[in-house]
């Protein structure tokens, strides 16, 4: 019985650090919605990631075209969203392909970082 | 029964403690810069072509004598612009007495973001007061060179020409780190 206690403590201890067998979460997303011919993506950021309103988030498509997300909700010195951003494509897109490039910072870190995915 | 546990409630005291301690430390909100390297290294040369704030192309070698700080920076990085006024005032401070600061400007996007374009680089110089050096590290080989991985990044050179502390992350005008980078500095000075 106490063996069993303590290898269940030690289970959570591991889990609940660094472990090179565990994928971290993603910390971006793009979720799309069509409506009336129009599809929007937007980026969602996982709890406790910025993305940098300074530099656009973008994504570079296979035909050469870049979309720039944006959106008007940002803090109050432009710095962060403090909304998903996004970028509307015409047409119907069952799933958006390309280069996502985006700045992200967590919340109470002091430097940037790029995030560069291949949707 | 309470003899038999004992071994029982130590091992549980012992992880508890183990757990609190992990728990006051969070290694990844940790941003001070490393303690300096036992070993000094050389550090490499960069070789930027386009720089503003000075007349000329700025090599290490030319600033052998004095210290440099490297800022690696970018204007879109408002990590990095926060930093700013501690690095114009460092400027300030310590250029006549042998510091050399020089910005390392390496865009984050591609050039469609327009961080490439040296007349942004210029406008933001101006609109943050910036007078010391600054390189455009458009393709970020400098940034490669000294194995660079965030914004903004700090390397501080002794006066051989060796680097002797590096670091990442915002710091303001004399917070904890702010101070810490001012005493390496004056430490590199006084040698």
């Amino acid at each position: 019985m106490r063996y069993w206690i303590l290898s269940a403590l030690a289970v959570g201890l591991v889990g609940s650090g660094c472990h090179p067998g565990t994928e971290p979460p993603p910390l971006l997303r793009v979720v799309s919605e069509h409506s009336a011919g129009i599809t929007t993506l937007a980026l969602i950021a996982a709890p406790g990631i910025r993305i940098n309103a300074r530099v656009k988030p973008a994504l570079e498509l296979p035909d050469g075209a870049v979309l720039r997300f944006d959106s008007p909700h940002q803090t109050p010195d432009s710095a962060y969203f403090t909304r998903p951003p996004t970028s509307s494509l015409s047409g119907e897109w069952r799933r958006a392909e390309g280069t996502l490039r985006a700045s992200v910072c967590e919340a109470d870190e002091l430097v940037c970082r790029s995030v560069v995915l291949q949707l | 029964m309470l003899r038999a546990s004992l071994p029982l409630f130590a091992a549980l005291g012992a992880v508890g403690a183990g757990m609190v301690a992990l728990r006051s430390v969070d290694f990844s909100r940790t941003w001070d810069p490393p303690p300096a390297p036992t070993l000094a290294r050389p550090a490499p040369d960069w070789r930027n072509a386009s720089w503003l704030n000075t007349d000329h192309t700025l090599t290490l070698r030319e600033l052998r004598g004095r210290v440099v700080l490297l800022n690696f920076w970018v204007f879109t990085c408002y990590n990095c612009t926060n930093t700013v006024p501690s690095l114009v005032d460092f400027d300030r401070q310590y250029r006549d007495r042998g510091l050399t600061l020089i910005g390392i400007h390496t865009p984050e996007f591609p050039p469609y973001a327009g961080e490439h374009d040296r007349a942004n680089v210029q406008r933001a110089l101006e609109q943050y007061r910036i007078r010391y050096p600054n390189a455009q590290d458009n393709d970020r080989r400098t940034w490669d060179l000294y194995g660079i991985r965030f914004w903004p990044s700090f390397v501080l050179i002794d006066k051989r020409g060796n680097i002797r502390y590096e670091g990442a992350g915002e710091f303001h005008l004399n917070d904890r780190n702010y101070r810490l980078w001012q005493h390496r500095i004056e430490e590199l000075l006084a040698e």
